[in-house]
């Protein structure tokens, strides 16, 4: 009930509304009928009753009472005062007037429209003025008298005088104009942001700031919305910039310690291995020096071996060699590693970025991780393709497989960060991520990029 | 005969080593040295060495790009990478680039001398390190039937397994299992480094992997 309020509040209004303009209509036309009706009688009335003294005169003298026409006339004035508006006429078989009171203007169109004797019928003067107009005829004087009510002067004054059906349908008519402008600026458009706050995304989604057509309570509502909407996709916006930052200098930083490592201490221990080996050459008398020289030298290897895996751990320096030749390197080694068979499919020559070959690299090395490592897999394909204008990096595995969640985050919150870490960079780069059960029952990580989007 | 060496190194230290190492070898002469890669460049032009060894990660120009232009201004100086990077693909990418030879730069005096012989006769030299060597341990080196070899050199060019059998129209399970053979009488554990042991026991030669 309460869902449907407005629009049951806007019926409820409309339908008093309309039955006032329906009343003041009926009114109206009822009002007219009656005017009408009451006109009618009226002059047939007076034609009648002027018709019987007339009659009755006529068979007392025999004569026209021309000369007794004041006080032929004298009933009428005295019945009905002067405010009566309306004349009475005498008229003979051929239309002559033979006595009038008023101008009888009207009369002529009396004979072209032919006289229905005994009843009222309404005509239209030349001027456009209405009469009720009725014939009477006078018994045997062989005249008939003509009586007739100008609407204008008698109806007019009583129609201005009975507003009440005009002044109930212009209510209405308000009423339902009213209901118009509550719907069109008041409920249509609280509809229309309910709708939309509903299907809102937060962060990312803005509503439109302004509705011409709301009422300002809406519209400044409206703005409200909009700036929070808007500041919420800021937000986001600014969280993203914020996690790709963070990936960004982690990945930054760990390159530049790796070329630090790789220029620095790695070069001066090789170095301190080739003084090592050039003193052993040289030669010493004391085999004990020797055995020193020799233990130094192994642990100078050992120790550039070690810096060594520490670069490529960190960053490694083959990622620009390009996405093809860096996944071969870390298939081989990845396989050396985790005793997992790895093998690398690349269709396709495409040339990409450095942050996004290294987005992809990253990807591969933390999916065959978790294959490894939650899978039990024994086997992971690699594929790099091209699908239109987009790349795409492939890796299935042969292992347990899982359910991914809808949301990488949800597996962040429980504290598994591999996936979310995976998605994240993928959506840093312009990329997607998607996962799934691979064919053979294993997972399937699939990433693509398109090709014609730039990276920040 | 001696033969004329030129050393690139932006490493002053590594390059007092190596200077070392050379100068105790009667018939190596080091004619000139550079810190960085434009530098090296000039002094390569200038030089003409026998042998030209590149650090890899170089100031101005990288020692593979160095080994490229070298190649293109066909110039009788074989380029040798002399670097820290222990990568498969590195080496792959030298060799390409026209590198004769790939030593890492905590090698032994001996195998220097011995590097910078073999590429001065032509020959193809590569770190034991970034292929082992029958010396180092795998001693069943058997040659490799004819089918074996085009399957390698199929791989070697990139093409994947289903690819291989595509071009040689046999099954995907037989060319892994040619592979796996491959690996077994090379002592490879993998792809690339077949590639590079078959390149050092001159079962295919680098221009039939280099196309």
């Amino acid at each position: 009930m309460r869902r449907h309020l407005l629009i049951l509040l806007t019926v409820a209004i409309m339908i008093p509304s309309l039955s006032a303009i329906l009343l003041g209509g009926a009114g109206l036309i009822q009002h007219e009928k009656t005017m009408k009706m009451v006109a009618r009688s009226y002059v047939v009335d007076i034609a009648e009753s002027f018709a019987s003294r007339l009659d009755l005169s006529w068979s007392r003298t025999r004569t026209f009472p021309l000369a007794n026409r004041e006080r032929f006339m004298r009933p009428r004035q005295l019945t009905w005062g002067l405010s009566i508006p309306g004349w009475v006429a005498v008229v003979d078989v051929q239309g002559n007037i033979l006595l009038s009171t008023g101008d009888a203007d009207a009369l002529p169109l009396l004979w072209e429209k032919g006289i229905p004797i005994g009843a009222a019928i309404e005509v239209e003067s030349r001027e456009g003025e209405k009469f009720t107009l009725a014939a009477y005829p006078a018994g045997e004087t062989g005249w008939y008298v003509v009586a007739a009510v100008s609407w204008d002067k008698l109806l007019g004054p009583m129609l201005r005088f009975s507003r009440w059906p005009i002044l109930v349908g212009m209510t209405g008519l308000l009423g339902l104009i009213s209901v118009l402008a509550l719907w069109k600026w008041l409920v249509a458009p609280l509809r229309v942001l309910g709708t939309e706050v509903s299907t809102l995304q937060l962060g990312k989604d803005i509503p439109e700031e302004d509705d011409p057509s709301a009422v300002f309570e809406i519209r400044r509502l409206r703005q409200v919305l909009h700036h929070l909407a808007r500041g919420a996709v800021e937000r986001a916006e600014l969280m993203k910039r914020y996690v790709g930052d963070i990936v960004r200098v982690q990945e930054e930083e760990r390159s530049r310690i790796a070329r630090d490592i790789h220029d620095g201490p790695l070069q001066d221990v090789t170095a301190l291995i080739h003084q090592i080996r050039l003193a052993r050459m040289e030669g010493t008398e004391r085999s004990g020096d020797l055995v020193r020289l020799e233990n130094a030298e192994e642990g100078a290897r050992h120790a550039v071996n070690e810096m060594r895996a520490l670069c490529d751990e960190l960053s490694p320096p083959w990622l620009d060699l390009g996405l093809s030749q860096a996944l071969d390197e870390l298939a081989e080694r990845l396989s050396r590693y985790l005793g997992v068979e790895i093998s690398v499919e690349v269709n396709t020559e495409e040339e990409l970025p450095p942050d996004v070959t290294l987005a992809f690299f990253r990807v591969v090395q933390e999916s065959v991780h978790n294959s490894v490592r939650h899978g039990e897999a024994s086997r992971v394909n690699v594929r790099f393709f091209r699908e239109g204008e987009v790349a795409v990096l492939e890796v299935t595995d042969n292992g347990k497989g899982f359910d991914p969640p809808a949301d990488f985050e949800e597996l962040r919150v429980r504290g598994h960060r591999g996936l979310a870490n995976m998605s994240e960079r993928m959506s840093l780069i312009g990329g997607e991520l998607e996962v799934s059960k691979s064919p053979e029952g294993g997972t399937l990580v699939r990433c693509s990029w398109w090709l014609t989007s730039s990276s920040a | 005969m001696t033969i004329r060496v030129f050393l690139a190194d932006d490493h002053p230290l590594t390059r007092a080593g190596l200077r070392d190492y050379i100068a105790k070898e009667k018939d190596l002469e080091l004619v000139g040295e550079a810190s960085d890669g434009l530098e090296a460049w000039k002094i390569i032009e200038r030089e003409k060495p026998d042998v030209a060894l590149l650090d890899i990660r170089m100031p101005g120009e990288n020692g593979v790009s160095l080994a490229r232009r070298i190649k293109g201004s066909s110039l009788p100086v074989v380029p040798v990478m002399l670097t820290s990077f222990d990568a498969q693909q590195y080496v792959m990418a030298s060799l390409r680039a026209g590198a004769r030879g790939y030593i890492l730069k905590t090698v032994t005096p001996e195998e220097l001398s011995r590097a910078i012989r073999v590429v001065a006769r032509g020959g193809l030299y590569l770190d034991g390190e970034v292929a082992r060597s029958i010396e180092d341990g795998h001693s069943a080196f058997e040659t490799l039937s004819t089918r074996e070899r085009e399957v390698l050199l199929h791989a070697a060019r990139g093409l994947s397994s289903k690819e291989i059998a595509g071009v040689l129209i046999i099954s995907e399970r037989t060319v892994q299992t040619h592979l796996a053979s491959i690996y077994d009488k090379l002592g490879a554990r993998n792809k690339t480094e077949a590639m590079l042991l078959a390149l050092k026991y001159g079962i295919v030669a680098l221009e039939e992997l280099i196309e």
